[in-house]
């Protein structure tokens, strides 16, 4: 995919999309910073079972810049709503095998529960809103592109 | 009594060219066949024009309609926002990363 990697880090927040495995430990690592107390990591990986029906694995198209832009948002404010003191979007494009990471979602919290909480809604507003697409290439050799939802425009 | 100066066709350098760059994605991307196109059309044009225009020759963006948003230079936009010359237009379908 041209454009790729994006990668764009700050003191607080870092934006990953690439088509490479996504590297956990510098996730983690971005992440520590003396005023938290609590870390909060998300990982999305690449499941086998969907309804019966089972995943060699899948394979992501995005637009990539739109999707950097949008992901930023999403970081910027998510640090609004939750004194949120570091955070960490990274995404992997291109095929994904069943058991590895797609994405990666890290925050930073003096406190444990606003940690929890901003993981939570920036992995749920990801879903909603980035463009992002994931396709299911299944043992039987047909593929499916997973129909998500439609992004909100922003008031 | 027919008046040249009326029945004229207008002149190019009269009409106001709107180019576009689009962009498709995912499944509008694999039916199509097309990453990107670029088509010039005459102002004014809005998404829902663009989208008319795209349906006529495309079936599949007529049959993914309803589930279309359009992003106008890396911004999500409602389908009756203007479009203007050089934007680049992305046919955004239901979201599923992560």
């Amino acid at each position: 995919m041209a454009d790729l990697p994006i990668d764009h880090k700050t003191a607080t927040t870092w934006i990953h999309l690439s088509e490479t495995p996504l590297d956990i430990a510098a996730a983690d690592a971005f992440l520590h910073t003396e005023r938290a107390g609590g870390i909060n990591l998300f990982v999305g990986t690449t499941r086998r079972w969907t309804e019966g029906r089972e995943t060699v694995r899948l394979a992501y198209d995005a637009y990539a810049p739109m999707a950097a832009r949008e992901m930023r948002q999403l970081a910027d404010e998510a640090a609004d709503r939750w004194p949120v003191l570091r955070g960490c979007l990274l995404h992997r494009l291109g095929e994904v095998p069943v058991a590895e990471a797609s994405v990666i979602i890290g925050v930073a919290c003096a406190h444990r529960a606003a940690a929890f909480e901003a993981c939570r809604w920036l992995i749920d507003t990801l879903k909603a809103q980035v463009p992002i697409w994931k396709q299911e290439v299944y043992a039987d050799g047909s593929t499916e592109w997973v129909e998500g939802q439609l992004p909100d425009v922003h008031s | 009594m027919p008046n040249p100066a009326l029945d004229a066709p207008e002149s190019t350098a009269d009409s106001t060219a709107v180019t576009l760059h689009v962009l498709f994605f995912s499944v509008l991307h694999e039916k199509t066949g097309r990453r990107e196109l670029t088509l010039t059309l005459d102002a004014p044009i809005s998404g829902t024009d663009l989208l008319d225009h795209l349906s006529d020759e495309f079936p599949t963006i007529e049959e993914y309609r309803p589930a279309i948003r359009l992003a106008v230079n890396e911004s999500y936009v409602a389908p009756d926002t203007q479009l203007e010359d050089g934007d680049e237009v992305a046919l955004i379908t239901p979201v599923s990363g992560g």
